[in-house]
């Protein structure tokens, strides 16, 4: 394999992943915390989106698109988690998630009525290479992730917020009884959620130089085969499941060309594991 | 004659070994008492015999016939009924009805079974049930609006209702106020001599009093058994116990 | 004349949401991808159809191919719990809407067209009609029977249920067998109303349709899911602009029927 060859799959493949692990974190955050598949997160990513795309047309600054779409994923989720998740804590899962799907079903389709059908364009990032086949809006999806993920892991693991989520994530109970402020533990996190899969739409806008209403669903759907390949509330785990399915992705595209879709991918991966290993493939058994 | 036993019952979780190596019988007609601090591994002895757990080594005998890899509702068909610690009663239904369900397991052996639930020979037995265990005034009310006392009271009237040939208590004070309490052991006390029950317990010094054996764990092995006054008495019992709020004495 | 062909619609419409009801409200299990049910059903009574078989053969055929997979369903809930399963059946429903896209037999993209109604239009509305009134009956006989209270034991509590002497996954097989089994019937009429299937017709958006008629309806009992499919279906089909507004209009409805009256309109709080 050439250098252009592996750079191409590696640069695409990675960038991909990034996507998918900024959102399926925050994802499987949420899950950790309040056992609820938060299937409108895909609906946070997209309204974060288009009001990146639409902080860029009025601005023209990549940065301020960035943060607009911060800000908007974040305001929503914060306002989901109040109205919608907290109160609903006391109930039977299958309303929460059948909520959240009627939610994400909602969003997409009211940013079709408000901004049309059709795609729009977020022209941040000029497709230039830089090393063999890399290009420059590879190197900043990837390193702006980098640096996210970064942030995240010092805020998990170095900071008390972190540990408030690591135990209520464990025994929501006991960290209650020990002083864990839970309702708080879940806003922050629904923040930090959104703020990622905010700033992820952005990024995939300018990525693909594409903004369009149902940019959501795909990424709904794979998200859920990313978190429960990751095992569901295992943060690193999806992290590494995220890449995992980024890089293969590539790979099918590559080498499977027309004949098997790219999107087949974690859906297979997801049976498998669903099959075989349920508690997902980086998570000690303990379902 | 041994209604219930086990044989060199062994369980491992990873490399904590829980239960190590025990023997156990339970005779016809007997209230045996299974007692220890916490982390005894009595819970986990308790699940091995009821089925909730397969054991990593041993054997589970049911009137003689071996059910060690036996799921649990096959030894509830042949006689085996247990109560839960954390009380799982069905909460669409009323009293009577959760009594009914464990009444009509017959009709739960076939593929569709389409016959009426409460028939009257049903609601007569279901009734008798719920007055035997003292509850009779809860019959038809939805059991999701009903004090805890009275659950774990419906729990043993669900189990006495598959005329189980043994039965198994799963700390059935757990959470209940005195006179509660009370009225649980009152249930207990009257099934002595007729069919063999298996109380797991916590509170030693309210539920040894009905026993007519007890066996102390502690950390997987059995450290003492025999009659009340023997095990109250026991030099080790006491030893493991002492510092524990719930002392034999 | 136009109203017959809504309320053949919407009879085929309740059709599904009792089926789902037999799983999801009665048993409480959860099943997202119950539109693939009904288009293994469409698929293989049009199949069928088109091959001049007679109607009850298509009818026979669609049910057992829809059963045989619900029981591979079934069997695969069985190992999952809760949110695995939730998101086993969505799979699931996209596994089969894959399948029937990248199998020529099926037409692929093209989907299946050509399918005849098989029966003259009054005989037509007699067996939908019919057939509706046999799975009222079933479900109420169900509902109401051991078998009724045995699926409401292994929803309210598996562990209790099991110790009772419940054999609690056969029970769950037949729950599926019965759900899926209803849902083919409901598909291969589906298939003579419209003539021609297309294998996208039966993805999960559908499946989150159907949840929403049972769960606005109310699940459990019988007249809650029966109510959500004339509800929703009716007025999808009586208020033309609907169709622009479907998905940010049922969206609202599930979210905000979730968030306020999760019980829906007919169902009972437990």
């Amino acid at each position: 394999m050439d250098l252009f060859t592996l750079t191409a799959l590696l640069g695409d493949g990675l960038a991909v992943g990034s996507i998918y692990a900024l959102t399926a974190l925050g994802l499987t955050l949420v899950y950790g915390l309040l056992r609820v598949l938060h299937v409108a997160h895909a609906g946070v990513y997209a309204v974060g989106a288009y009001a990146g795309w639409w902080a860029f047309q009025k601005t023209g600054s990549f940065g301020l698109a960035l943060g607009t779409g911060a800000v908007a994923g974040a305001l929503l989720g914060l306002f989901l988690e109040a109205w919608f998740y907290r109160p609903l804590l006391s109930r039977p899962p299958h309303v929460a998630l059948i909520g959240s799907i009627g939610l994400f079903l909602a969003v997409g389709d009211l940013l079709r009525i408000l901004f049309g059908p059709y795609q729009q364009s977020l022209p941040a990032l000029a497709p230039a290479p830089v090393v063999g086949m890399l290009t420059a809006p590879q190197l900043v999806v990837v390193g702006a992730t980098a640096v996210l993920l970064l942030g995240v892991y010092f805020v998990v693991e170095q900071t008390r917020l972190g540990l408030g989520w690591r135990a209520m994530a464990q025994d929501a109970l006991t960290a209650a009884a020990l002083g864990v402020d839970l309702p708080l533990m879940s806003r922050l996190a629904f923040l930090a959620a959104s703020l990622l899969a905010g700033l992820a739409g952005v990024l995939v806008g300018a990525y693909y130089n594409q903004v369009y209403p149902t940019m959501g669903a795909v990424l709904a759907y794979k998200g859920l085969a990313i978190v429960v390949l990751g095992g569901l509330g295992n943060l690193w785990g999806t992290v590494a499941a995220a890449l995992l399915l980024g890089l293969l992705e590539s790979l099918a595209v590559a080498y499977l060309g027309h004949r098997f879709p790219p999107e087949g991918v974690a859906f297979v991966a997801l049976i498998l594991v669903l099959l075989f290993r349920p508690q997902g493939l980086f998570s000690r058994a303990r379902r | 004659m041994t209604v219930l036993e086990g044989r060199g019952l062994t369980r491992r979780f990873g490399g904590l070994v829980a239960v190590h190596q025990v023997d156990i019988q339970v005779r016809q007609g007997e209230v045996l008492g299974l007692f220890g601090p916490n982390g005894a591994g009595k819970t986990t002895l308790f699940n091995l015999l009821a089925g909730a757990i397969p054991p990593s080594e041993g054997q589970v005998y049911l009137e003689g016939r071996e059910v060690t890899h036996l799921p649990a509702y096959r030894r509830a068909q042949l006689g085996l009924a247990r109560t839960f610690q954390i009380v799982q009663p069905f909460r669409s239904l009323t009293a009577l009805e959760n009594v009914l369900v464990a009444l009509a397991r017959d009709s739960f052996r076939r593929l569709l079974p389409l016959g009426r639930l409460a028939t009257p020979e049903r609601q007569a037995k279901a009734l008798a049930l719920l007055e035997q265990v003292g509850i009779a005034d809860f019959a038809h009310r939805n059991v999701s609006q009903v004090p805890l006392g009275v659950l774990k009271r419906l729990e043993v009237a669900r189990a006495l209702a598959l005329e189980p040939k043994v039965l198994l208590l799963d700390e059935p004070l757990a959470g209940l106020t005195f006179k509660e309490a009370e009225e649980v052991l009152g249930v207990v006390t009257a099934l002595r001599g007729r069919i063999a029950v298996v109380l797991v317990e916590h509170h030693v010094h309210l539920a040894l009093p009905v026993c007519d054996r007890a066996l102390v764990l502690d950390r997987g092995t059995v450290i003492a058994q025999g009659g009340p006054d023997a095990v109250r008495s026991d030099p080790r019992v006491i030893q493991v116990y002492l510092g524990e709020e719930d002392a034999p004495a | 004349m136009y109203v017959v062909t809504i309320l053949e619609l919407l009879l085929i419409y309740a059709l599904l949401t009792l089926s789902l009801n037999l799983v999801v409200g009665l048993a409480g299990q959860v099943n997202l991808g119950h539109a693939a049910f009904f288009g293994i059903g469409a698929y293989a009574g049009g199949t069928l159809l088109k091959a001049g078989a007679p109607f009850p053969v298509a009818l026979a055929a669609g049910a057992a191919a829809s059963t045989a997979l619900g029981l591979v369903l079934g069997a695969v809930s069985l190992r999952l719990r809760g949110d695995y399963l939730a998101i086993a059946t969505i799979g699931f429903n996209f596994a089969v809407v894959a399948a029937l896209l990248y199998t020529p037999y099926f037409g692929g993209a093209y989907g299946l067209s050509g399918i005849p109604r098989g029966l003259a239009p009054s005989t037509y509305l007699l067996a939908l009609l019919a057939t509706f009134g046999l799975a009222v009956f079933i479900h109420e006989r169900v509902q109401n029977s051991e078998s009724g209270y045995a699926f409401v034991a292994l929803r309210d509590s598996e562990v209790a249920a099991e110790a009772l002497g419940l054999n609690v996954n056969r029970f769950k097989l037949v729950a599926f067998a019965l759900s899926t089994a209803l849902a083919g019937v409901a598909g291969v009429f589906y298939a003579a109303y419209i003539g021609t299937l297309r294998p996208e017709d039966f993805g999960f958006p559908l499946s989150v349709t159907l949840m929403a008629m049972l769960v606005v309806g109310g699940m459990g009992g019988l007249w809650g899911p029966i109510l959500g499919a004339f509800l929703l279906g009716g007025f999808a089909q009586a208020f033309a602009f609907v169709h622009n507004y479907q998905a940010v209009l049922y969206g609202l409805l599930l979210a905000l029927v979730m968030r306020y009256r999760p019980q829906g309109i007919l169902g009972r709080v437990s």
